[in-house]
């Protein structure tokens, strides 16, 4: 582009010019920066935030058969952005003592879906893509990437607590979301 | 490849050209910082509009969780509060720049031939801007946004012939709810802004046709300046200077907290938002069938007088000093309005309201707010009459009528009738005073409260006092159970709606002075006596024991809130005094018992409103900001004494 075709009136010197591009330049950017990137925070922070549920009381010890999943379902009050209510998650129990159990997230760790136990062939099995699990989570057969989740749980005077959590499925690892 | 693909685009659409048609402006006499206002309120405008769409990201426009969801917004979300504070402050500075660019645009006489058609289109944004002004604070479903909606909605309802459609219309229906707020939405982040940006669009493109209008002085006119870039520069270098006074602005005042809409506002004040107190305070000079006249005359005509400015002042000059009958008029315009917005501020609102109320045929807009409160199951006839003993019932009566002729109820309120200096007393049976207690509060409040400011009535017989006391203590608002069922310490789990609402601590403060000041003393310091009970005195609010109070406000709140709903009885052979549970008996509503647990966190240092994940401090964040322009502006300033001396050597 040549001088006569930029639209800068004669009361512009060209050294004046490319200053005021400039500090238009560094003022804009400085205006851009100071609020865009908290503007971008703002809406990107609180999609890494982590959800923190209490140990929620899910019954008595006592009655749970021995060494036989049991599903059971409880709640919590939960707070999901601005909006707190009472949600239900069922999991399973795998009693070993009155002192010991094991406690499963229901969802599968190949995809997500939720399995359940056959006692006929006393394994756990996914509907999904059939992923077949042994009594203690471990893959007997199928996608599943790795055994079936554990949740963290306490017994106090004999009451069962668990802390719901969930992972990121389809990878070998155990990682909360 | 750029200057390839530059052309492909320019043999389409003319980009270059439209750019050049924008900036290429010529400015009689030069840039000057005189001419910024215009894009300063452009710059609000894109402003509101970009943190408008982000806090959509959060809120959501229900009455049930608009209020949760701007919190959560202002106090959870990172930089949730500049976001915020950035829409709130923008709006005001909007109100403020767009009223300095009119006078820019009046004093310099840029309305007349051939700008007229810039001046039409610039009043019709006005009016947006008011219209986008009044429908963006009820959004918040805060008592603020709420009263104002009310009392601007309740103004259109006075329209002749066609009010009541106009109310009904604006409050999707006849009182204020769910409906109103979706249509204020619509109109808020829709209709509103499409009309605005439309608007603006051919503000400009009028602005380009005419040109610029220059200094009235011939002498100053002569040569032309550049607004690309002379006068841009100027307009982003003023905006620098906007942006770190709106961030200080979002940081150390804070846009308010009013807490939740409540309906029953009795300890609120309906007034207007700031830029219609002059409208307000306007209102009260026009009074019976002349309210219309205020009302929507008023309005009217000063649109009018804005809007046809071009067509009655016709004169071609430009001049100031030679325009004195415009000048003084357009002066006495912003002294009227100035003094009536001042007055609107300092107003004595309860009087206005009394006055009104004394007068049922005015239908005047504070009044006619719905300060009438909700129908109560039992009727004051029907209560008195409950007890079955007919002698106790005919002394109740009889305490009733000296009640109202002994003007208590000039202070006290009973199912929602009388004043609100005083404590309520609708519950006052079941708020565990004996005969004897009631008997000497009435004789010298100062002997229960030495700060007390009731009346001592010595000039009462002892049978009238009784009488009085009987009445009292027949008091009962709804069919309760027996206080002595009551939980002994407000137990109840888990805590309700007040414990999570962020109330409005000022309101609070109201609150607690009239109905739990007379057992907690004022600021909540006193020990009250309480005879036969363990402690002997009703626990101090101010500091309040230790195992109640906790840094996170949420769990202050939660712990305290379940004292006040469900009350409570202090351990002890015979408390004479126990904590009536003012949420179960529904004496105080949820936003009402928030705002008083906002104001007992206040006392105990703990605010309730903290910003809980600010992203990064307020105040840090304010250093920051003011650090870099500086550091911008100093490097800005250093580059322009350089060009200049280039300039300056070249030229010679």
């Amino acid at each position: 582009m040549d001088n006569a075709a930029v639209p800068y009136g004669p009361r512009t010197p060209p050294s004046r010019r490319g200053f005021l591009r400039l500090a238009m330049g560094i003022l804009s950017a400085c205006i851009g920066l100071i609020l865009g990137i908290p503007f971008v925070a703002a809406l990107v922070a609180p999609t890494y935030r982590r959800s923190a549920a209490p140990f929620a009381r899910v019954g008595a010890v006592g009655p749970l058969p021995q060494e036989s999943p049991v599903s059971r379902e409880f709640q919590f009050e939960a707070t999901d952005a601005f909006i707190r209510e009472a949600v239900t998650h069922q999991v399973w129990i795998v009693k070993h003592s009155d002192t010991e159990l094991t406690v499963f997230s229901p969802i599968c760790t190949h995809l997500g879906c939720h399995y359940n136990w056959d006692p006929s062939v006393q394994q756990f099995i996914c509907p999904c893509h059939n992923s077949r699990f042994t009594l203690t989570g471990k893959v007997i057969s199928g996608p599943a990437p790795r055994p079936l989740d554990t949740l963290p749980h306490k017994i106090e005077q004999g009451v069962l607590f668990v802390k719901w959590e969930r992972f990121r499925t389809g990878i070998p690892e155990k990682i909360r979301i | 490849m750029w200057t390839g693909v530059k052309t492909w685009i320019e043999a389409r659409l003319p980009l270059g050209a439209i750019i050049r048609w924008v900036l290429e402006e010529d400015i009689p006499g030069g840039a000057r910082f005189a001419y910024v206002f215009g894009s300063a309120s452009l710059l609000m405008f894109l402003l509101l509009a970009v943190t408008g769409v982000l806090q959509l990201f959060y809120y959501v426009p229900t009455t049930d969780h608009a209020y949760d969801s701007l919190m959560y917004l202002r106090l959870q979300v990172p930089f949730g509060w500049l976001l915020h504070g950035m829409h709130y402050w923008s709006a005001q500075a909007f109100l403020v720049l767009v009223g300095l660019h009119l006078a820019r645009v009046f004093i310099w006489g840029a309305y007349k031939n051939p700008r007229q058609m810039t001046w039409l289109v610039g009043v019709a944004l006005l009016v947006l801007v008011a219209a986008m002004s009044f429908t963006g604070p009820l959004l918040a479903w805060d008592q603020l946004g709420y009263w104002s909606a009310e009392v601007g909605t309740s103004i259109a309802g006075t329209v002749p012939w066609i009010g009541a459609f106009l109310q009904r219309f604006f409050r999707g229906g006849e009182t204020m709810g769910q409906e109103t707020m979706s249509r204020f939405f619509v109109f808020h982040v829709a209709l509103l802004p499409a009309l605005l940006l439309a608007g603006i669009l051919l503000h400009l493109i009028a602005f380009r046709q005419a040109g610029s209008v220059g200094p009235w002085n011939p002498l100053r006119r002569e040569g032309m300046g550049k607004f690309w870039p002379d006068q841009v520069y100027r307009d982003i270098l003023v905006s620098s200077f906007i942006v770190v006074v709106l961030v200080g602005l979002c940081v150390f005042p804070r846009a308010p907290i009013t807490g939740v809409a409540d309906p029953v506002g009795l300890a609120i004040t309906p007034k207007p938002v700031w830029n219609f107190l002059f409208l307000y305070q306007a209102l009260k000079v026009f009074k019976g069938p002349w309210e219309t006249a205020g009302t929507v005359g008023l309005p009217i005509v000063l649109i009018l007088i804005l809007l046809l400015l071009p067509l009655y002042d016709r004169n071609a000059r430009v001049n100031p000093r030679k325009r004195p009958i415009a000048m003084i008029g357009g002066l006495l315009l912003v002294l009227g309005v100035v003094t009536l917005t001042i007055l609107g501020y300092y107003a004595n609102p309860s009087a206005y309201g009394a006055k009104a109320t004394a007068d049922p045929d005015v239908n005047a807009p504070a009044a006619s707010a719905p300060r009438d409160p909700p129908p109560r199951p039992a009727g004051d006839a029907n209560r008195a009459a409950a007890p079955a003993d007919n002698a106790a019932a005919n002394k109740a009566a009889a305490g009733r009528a000296l009640f109202r002729s002994q003007h208590c109820d000039a202070c006290h309120k009973i199912d929602g009738q009388g004043g609100a200096v005083g404590p309520d007393l609708s519950n006052e049976a079941d708020a565990g005073r004996s005969a004897a207690w009631l008997a000497a509060q009435i004789r010298d409040a100062k002997t229960h409260n030495p700060q007390s400011i009731m009346p001592a009535y010595t000039a009462l017989s002892p049978e009238q006092v009784t009488e009085l006391t009987d009445y009292l203590l027949t008091l009962r608002s709804e069919a309760t159970k027996p206080a002595a069922q009551e939980p002994p310490s407000g137990q109840r789990e888990p805590a309700r709606e007040a414990a999570r609402l962020i109330g409005d601590w000022r309101e609070g403060r109201t609150l607690l002075a009239a109905y739990c000041s007379s057992c907690h003393g004022p600021e909540g310091t006193d020990k009250i006596p309480n005879p036969g009970s363990e402690r002997g005195a009703v626990p101090a609010l101010n500091p309040i024991a230790a195992n109640l109070r906790d840094r996170d406000p949420a769990v202050f709140a939660a712990r305290i809130d379940r004292f006040i709903q469900d009350g409570s009885v202090p351990s002890g052979p015979h408390p004479a005094l126990r904590m009536p549970a003012y949420g179960n008996k529904k004496s105080l509503t949820q936003p009402q018992i928030a705002a008083v647990e906002a104001y007992i966190l206040r006392l105990n240092g703990v605010d309730r409103a903290q910003i809980l994940h600010p992203g990064m401090a307020p105040p840090q964040f304010f250093l920051l900001t003011v650090i870099a322009f500086a550091v911008v502006w100093v490097v800005v300033l250093i580059l322009s004494h350089a060009s200049k001396r280039t300039s300056a050597s070249t030229r010679k």
